[in-house]
Parts: structure tokens; sequence; C-alpha cells
């Protein structure tokens, strides 16, 4: 992007071109200018936003000269007000006037927030020159898509993941099918020769009508016979071996797909989980995959023996008889023209079943794991009223498809039947007159031929029935492999030590362009420091907590670590450094061993002992009947919610990290629970830099610094002293919170008396 | 926690403000300026359960149902609401085409033609049980076909592709 040439999002309309070409004048630039989406009025048109050294100018039908201009030293602040789908933009004129000066749809949602940020600094004295290096980050961040599709790309010039691959979207998928070569060229020549061979008896049939029978040769009619028999023992043995060798071929083949689609779906980032319901993501190791690998042996192998098959017939036929093999062909324009018919009808419902029963496995993947609270909501009717409701929807759509699909397969042997009844008819009264030389066994014979034709004919009209269902499976299963992994662009680039410092630097983020979830944080957190944040439900410290793990990346500004843009870090290392124990610690169907061990697997036995004692888990490990061998559950089964806790900072202790999170870890448990766990916590935290969330701020006792979020912002920030002291959130908070301690106190003191 | 203030009928006068607020003026004399009227239920509720919320992002009441209000209050509290809420409503589809696995719809629709991308048609577009059609786009705005069994022939087609 060249320094002196306006930044633009997108050409500009007329109006705007004219505009520009007529009323910026002398010693005043265009800076920028933003093509918007929407009118004053809320009608989808083009207006736009452009962006001078002194003023801001708003082109826009509904205005009555078609512009609406205000210079910078007479505004006071512009304010972005994001609506839903819509986002307004207002000016407050130092002359106490407010306006809304500009409205635009979320496409334009970034570019116009930089705008305001711009014009408010700049009206405020700001320098020009220092905040176009803001505007000009967004521009390039907004131009960093796939030229041909519009998705957002990982780094400037990379190639987008999606186009690469939807052109060839099965030929992609062939590259499962090529280690198995080997095995499918053996399989298709096997193919081949019991094809060969089965084009044998025919002719015989033939022989043995019109020579070995009419003459009585016993020694012929032998022949025959055992020349059949071998045929057959030959044919039945290939066809055996071929079987075979297709499914070994075909396991290999969906068990390398699978295990690709299962890694990948652990590399996708938190933000495809946000979207995708895990049934779905399931749906798709399991049962996609499968009709993938049915599709790909299909193509690989069948079509190439049916295409044989039918040159092959269709040489002998027109060899034996060509008037016959014409009469043949009839019904094939019919039973085309039918299967594209076919093809464009069936493909909708193939998605909108796989939409039904990926909704089906939706309610199986919520509800059954979830079945304690389901029972204790007394919900199993609910549930099953649910599920009975998507059950129906995914049946009525199948049912429906069946309409078409079992309608199909009869219409076309209908329509291959008439085409032998044609042979019978009129090769039967040539035969009775005796036109062209026409046998009895050359009819028999080419009756067969005739029925042997069809198969491939019947073939290639169903393949577009199982192309549909492969391409819609395809679809799915690309889904994942293609989708943006996270990135990790800093592959490799792993720091030899970690000291500690944390530095968030003008951090933005919103999960979606609706709400802001995150605006202008700015945190420095030193080596060691022990940061406390606090805020009410919802007000973003979760999310800040996500960012600096990496669980979203599409974040503006920076979040840095000992100097480091935390982007430019091996993901896997950076991970491997930061401790992170969770409000609901999950654990995996395991031994309590291996939960501890999770993140350490050749962790020493005496080491895993030795964390779970830090942790304060040893002592309630041992009174396991099955000790560090307990198996615990999906969700730790078994165990109470302190217990489970406790094994997570085990866990985390094993790790033996530079950095440690805490996000409420002891929000859901009992007081003398909480004293263990902070117990716990304390012992790990020495000399480590931790970020500890928490709901109690009795837990925060040890923090040297604590970060009030409130709303998406940082509102407060320094040690406990200095924030009572200030008198703010803060402050408030711990008074709320020491009220309801004092009342919690007199209840149970009043039940014990 | 304060007791929350329910707006059934007529026990209220709200007025229009400017900028998406209003001024809600309560019957037994308690008034509340600059409320921003929000919907608890934008997609399956339009005019029922709308709150009001203060400057500080409080709910201040609740109105029960726009409908029950005083004509004058519930153009108040609609002209707000149509301004902060823009979910176009697709009268037709005009085109489709799938290119490199992304969705271009160009749609008519109550604010004007349109054409936007759909990047996942599996998570992008949902299809409810009243006969609604939700769309995201790949800004996140959103569109509504009302009811899909009165789209003309031609748009059906083009969308049942898709659901």
């Amino acid at each position: 992007m060249e320094d002196n040439k306006p930044l633009i999002n997108k050409v500009m309309p007329e109006s705007a071109r004219n505009f520009a070409e007529k009323q910026i004048g002398d010693g005043e630039k265009l800076l920028f200018s933003i093509v918007g989406d929407l009118s004053l009025d809320e009608k989808y048109s083009e207006s736009a936003m452009l962006i001078t050294s002194c003023r801001a100018v708003f082109i826009d039908d509904t205005y009555d000269n078609g512009f609406f201009s205000a210079a910078f030293s007479d505004i006071a602040k512009v304010t972005v007000k994001r609506m839903y789908g819509n986002v307004r933009m207002d000016v407050e004129f130092r002359s106490g006037e407010t306006m809304t000066v500009f409205r635009y749809t979320y496409a334009v949602a970034d570019l116009c927030d930089v705008a305001a940020s711009f014009i408010n600094a700049v009206a405020s004295g700001g320098s020009v020159d220092a905040e176009m290096d803001a505007v000009k980050a967004v521009y390039e961040n907004k131009m960093r898509v796939c030229p041909k599709c519009g998705r957002p790309l990982i780094r400037p010039g990379a190639e987008c993941i999606k186009c690469q691959s939807k052109g060839k979207l099965l030929s992609k998928l062939l590259k499962y099918v090529k280690p198995q070569l080997g095995l499918l060229i053996a399989a298709l020549i096997m193919s081949m020769m019991s094809t060969a061979l089965a084009l044998l008896p025919p002719s015989l049939t033939q022989r043995l009508v019109d020579e070995v029978l009419p003459n009585d040769d016993i020694n012929g009619l032998i022949t025959i016979v055992f020349v059949l028999l071998g045929s057959y023992l030959i044919g039945t043995l290939l066809n055996a071996t071929r079987g075979y060798t297709l499914r070994i071929a075909g396991d290999r083949i969906v068990r390398y797909l699978r295990n690709d689609v299962y890694e990948k779906a652990q590399h996708l980032p938190m933000k495809f989980y946000d979207k995708t319901s895990t049934g779905s993501v399931i749906n798709r190791i399991a049962g996609d995959t499968n009709t993938i690998q049915a599709f790909m042996l299909r193509i690989s192998q069948e079509i190439i023996v049916q295409f044989f098959m039918l040159v092959g017939i269709t040489v002998i036929m027109f060899l034996k008889d060509w008037k016959l093999s014409l009469l043949a062909l009839c019904p094939v324009p019919i039973v085309v023209l039918g299967a594209k018919y076919f093809s464009r009808k069936i493909a909708p419902f193939y998605r909108k079943i796989w939409k039904r029963w990926a909704a089906v496995s939706g309610v199986l993947t919520d509800t059954i794991p979830c079945v304690r609270v389901v029972k204790s909501f007394a919900g199993e009717e609910r549930a099953t009223e649910k599920f009975k409701r998507y059950n129906d929807e995914w049946y009525k759509v199948d049912t429906n498809s069946a309409k078409i699909t079992t309608t199909f397969p009869p219409i076309v042997n209908f329509v291959v039947t008439c085409g032998s009844l044609l042979i019978w008819g009129i090769g039967g009264k040539w035969t009775i007159i005796g036109y062209g030389g026409l046998t009895v066994g050359l009819l028999v014979a080419f009756l067969s031929y005739v029925s042997m034709f069809y198969g491939p004919v019947n073939f290639f009209a169903y393949l577009s029935d199982s192309y549909q269902g492969a391409l819609a499976s395809a679809e799915r299963v690309l889904d994942i492999l293609d989708a943006e992994p996270e990135a990790d662009l800093g592959k490799g680039n792993c720091p030899e030590k970690i000291k500690g410092k944390i530095e968030f630097k003008n951090v933005n983020f919103s999960f979606d362009r609706a709400k802001k979830t995150l605006s202008d944080i700015n945190l420095t957190i030193e080596p060691g420091d022990i940061v406390g944040i606090v805020g009410t439900t919802g007000s973003g410290k979760s999310t800040l907590i996500n960012l600096f793990l990496r669980f979203y990346d599409n974040y503006e500004g920076e979040i840095l670590l000992d100097g480091v843009n935390i982007k430019d870090i091996d993901l896997s290392y950076f991970r491997s450094r930061i401790g992170y124990v969770q409000q609901e610690p999950m654990m995996f169907s395991d031994t309590i061993f291996n939960n501890i061990a999770y993140g350490v697997p050749d962790a020493h036995i005496e080491q895993v002992i030795n964390a779970a004692d830090i942790a304060n888990a040893h002592d309630f490990i041992i009174l396991q009947p099955d000790g560090y061998d307990a198996m615990l559950g999906e969700r730790g089964v078994g165990l109470s919610g302190g217990e489970r806790q406790r094994i997570s900072i085990a866990r985390a202790v094993l790790k033996n990290p530079s950095i440690l999170v805490f996000d409420e870890a002891t929000a859901s448990v009992d007081s003398e629970t909480e004293n263990q766990i902070q117990e716990a916590i304390e012992r790990l935290i020495s000399g480590r830099t931790t970020l500890m969330i928490a709901h109690r701020l009795s837990t925060l006792r040890k923090a040297n610094k604590i970060v009030v979020v409130d709303k998406g912002r940082i509102i407060e920030c320094g040690t406990h002293d200095e924030l009572m002291a200030k008198k703010g959130k803060f402050y408030r908070l711990i008074q709320i919170q020491s009220m309801s301690e004092e009342v919690r106190k007199q209840k149970a003191e009043e039940n014990f008396d | 926690m304060s007791e929350r203030i329910y707006i059934n009928a007529d026990e209220a006068r709200i007025t229009y403000k400017g900028f998406c607020k209003v001024k809600l003026e309560m019957y037994d004399g308690r008034v509340f300026d600059d409320l921003e009227p929000r919907r608890l239920f934008p997609l399956s509720g339009l005019t029922k359960y709308i709150t009001l919320l203060s400057p500080e992002m409080k709910e201040v009441a609740l109105i029960r149902d726009l409908q029950h209000l005083m004509p004058e209050s519930r153009q108040a509290v609609e002209k707000c609401l149509d301004e902060y809420y823009m979910i176009p409503k697709i009268s037709a589809i005009l085109d489709r085409k799938e290119k490199n696995g992304l969705l271009k719809y160009t749609v008519m629709t109550n604010y004007g033609q349109r054409s936007f991308d759909i990047r996942n048609r599996h998570s992008d577009i949902k299809n409810l049980y009243d006969g609604r059609v939700l769309f995201r786009d790949s800004n996140d705005n959103r569109y509504e076909i009302p009811d899909i069994t009165k789209l003309d022939r031609t748009s059906f087609l083009k969308i049942n592709i898709d659901l």
C-alpha cells in the first residue's frame, strides 16, 4: 500500500468520486474512504465516508445536497452504536447538537470503528500521521482476504484453503486411494478376469442349442458342461479373493481418512466449535467417512469393470447381430435421461437427510452425557419429546427421499425389461420366419447378453445416487479437513526460558460483529506477578484468558509474552508452558494416574504422586479402592467437584508451567474444600506468573495486582489497598461480598442454634 | 434484587426521544428518561417482552406485550425497535451461485436488493419449525424468510437446495 494514495475498501460510487475530485481542494488531502452499504433511512444503497486531513464527509442520497461535511474542529465526539444487523455513527458537535451521520451493516463495521477512533483522536488534537498507522493496519487486515471467495486468509498472500480444494472436491480425497493402488489394481484385474469369464457362458449356450443338442453330440455336451463348471469355479475364486482384497483396501482408506479428520478436528480453533455442534463433528468422523470409502471403492473398481463390460458386450452383440443390437439399445436414452433427472431431484435430499440426522445426533450428544441433569430436573419426558420431534423430522425427509429412490429403480427395470421384450418379440418373429439367418441358439445367447448389457446401464444410472450421497459426505468431511486450523505462524520458535512477562496492547475482540466483548485492553503483568482478574459475570474476564491461551486469534492489537507476540511462538510449546485450571474440570475416561499425567504422559510415578500431594489430592486418591488406577468417567463420575478440581490442579503441577491460569477454580466448592484447593494453589503459584479469575474475592489474598473488568474494559487496576482506597467497583464488589458472607454466617449460626 | 416493573397495559406513557430512546412515565408518577427498548426474544417474539434499558444498560421496566400499549406509546417503542433491529425480510431469491464452496445469494428484501455470501450452509442457514428460514452472512448480518411456503416457486427451488 503506497503512502500517498488514499486508502479505500472498494471502488467509490460516482457521487463520492465526483465529490472527491471537485470539492477536496487545496491544502486538503483525502486520507481514506469507506464505501458503506446502507442509507440513513435504512435502505440498501451505496454511501461513502471520506476522511480528509481536516474533515469528514458523508455521502448519502438522503442528505439534501447528497452529502454532509463536518470539520474536525467542530466535532466534540464521534460514537458508534452497534445495533442488531446495522450500525449507526453519531456525531456530537461542540455546539451541543448531536446527529446521526452514517449508517451501515456489519460488513464495514471494523473500518468505521477505526474511522471513529481516528476522528476522535484528531478532533481532540492528535496527530494525523500517528493515527493513520492504526487506520492502515485495519485496512490491511481487511484486505487480507482470498480474492476468489472473500474468506479471511491466515496471513497476507497465503493460499486460501477452501479455494485450493473445493474445485476438486472428490479428487482431493483420492489421495487416500493412492496408497492402496496395488491392492486395487489386483482387485481390478480379478474383476476384469471374472467379467471376461462371465461373457463365456452365453456363447457356449448358443453352441449347445444350435450344434450339440440337435446333433446328439454327447462328447461336445460333456466338454461344454466341464468348461462351464471350470469357468464358474474360477469366477467364484476370483470373486472371493477380490472381495477380500477390496475389504482390506477399503478398511485402510477409511482408517487413514478417519485419522486425518480426527487429527484435524483436534487442531481446529475454538471458533469452529462455537458454531458447530459436537454431534455434527462426530457424525462426520463416524458416518461420512464410511460413505466416502464406499464411493471411492465404487469409482476405483466398478466403474472401470462396468465400463469394460459395457463395451465388451456391445462389441459381442454387434458381432452376433447388429439389427438386434440396435433394438437392445432403444431403452438406453430413456434410462440416461431418467438418471439425469433423478440425480437433480435426489441431491437436495441427501443434504436434508444429513442435516436432520445431525440434529438427532446433537440431541444425543447433549442429553446422554448430561443424563444426571436431565434426571434431576425430571426432564426425561421433555428430552424424549425433543428427540422424537427431531427423529420424526429425519423420518419425514427420509421417507420423502425414499419416494424418489425407491421409484426410480423399478422404472429403470421396467424400461429395461421392455427392451428384452422387444428382442423376444421381434427377434422371436425373425427366428420363426428365418429372417437374416437368426437361429434359436443365437436368440437365446443374445438374450443373455442383453440382460448382461443392462447391468452396466443400470449401474451407471444409479451411480448418480451414490455420487450425490458421497458428494454431500465429502463436502462435510472437507469442511473439517479444509477448515482453517489454529494459526501457528511461529512454529518452531520455542524460547529457551519463559520469564513470564505478559502484555496486552490495545486488544479488541468480538465473537461476532454484533457486540464487542473486549475493548481497549492494555495491561502489563511482570514476571512472578499474581494477578487477580475480577468483575461481574459476563464482564469479559474469561475471554481475556481465552485470548491469552490462544483459543481465539482473531483479535485486534497484540498480546506479548516476554516481549514476543504470542502468535509468533510455537503454539504447542506456548500452551505447554501454561498450567490451566478450569472452573469445571474435565476428566477423561481413564485412570486417575493417566488423568494427572495427561500433559506429561511419560512422567515418573513418583512425579505424579508428588504432584497429587502438592495439589492436596493424594490423601483422597489413596482412599479409593483402586487408588491411582481408579477409572474415571467422562465427567469424573465418582469424584466430588473439589476432588476433580484437585486432580486438575495436580495435572497443572506436573506440567511445571511457567505461567498459571486459574479460571474460577474454587467457584463451585464448599468453604472447607476451597481452603484445601487454595492451599494447593498457593504452593503451586510461588515464583510463577499467575492469572486468577476469582468469583470469591477472598481467594485473591495473595494477588499483588488486581484487574477489574467491566463490560469488556479494564476499569480499575492496582493493588488491593489501592483499589480499596479508590472506592470504585472493586470496593463495591468487596462490600457486597462481605455483606453476603455476613448473612451466610448468620444463617449458618441460626441453623446450628 | 429490586422488583421488576411490568408494563401490562395503559399504566404508562412512552414517548420517543430520538436516537433509539424513549421516555417512560408511569401513572404512579415515576419517570425514567433515555431508555432503550430491546427485544428479549428478537427471533421468536417480536412484540412480546420488550425490555427498557437505562443508559447504564440496566433493566428499568419490561413491556409484556406491545399490542396492549396505548397507540402512541406503541408507536414510540416500535420506532426504536425498527431502527435498532435490522433483519431484512427476504421476499424473493433472485440468484444463488456456488463457487469455491461459498454460496452467493442475491435476494430482494424489504430494505431493497442485496447480495451476500454464506460461508457454511450447515451452520449459517437455519430452517425453523414455524416455516421461517434465518440466514447469517459472512459479515454476521442477519436475514429472514418469514414463511418459506409463501416464496414463489423459482425462489423456493433455489433455497431448497440448502435447507
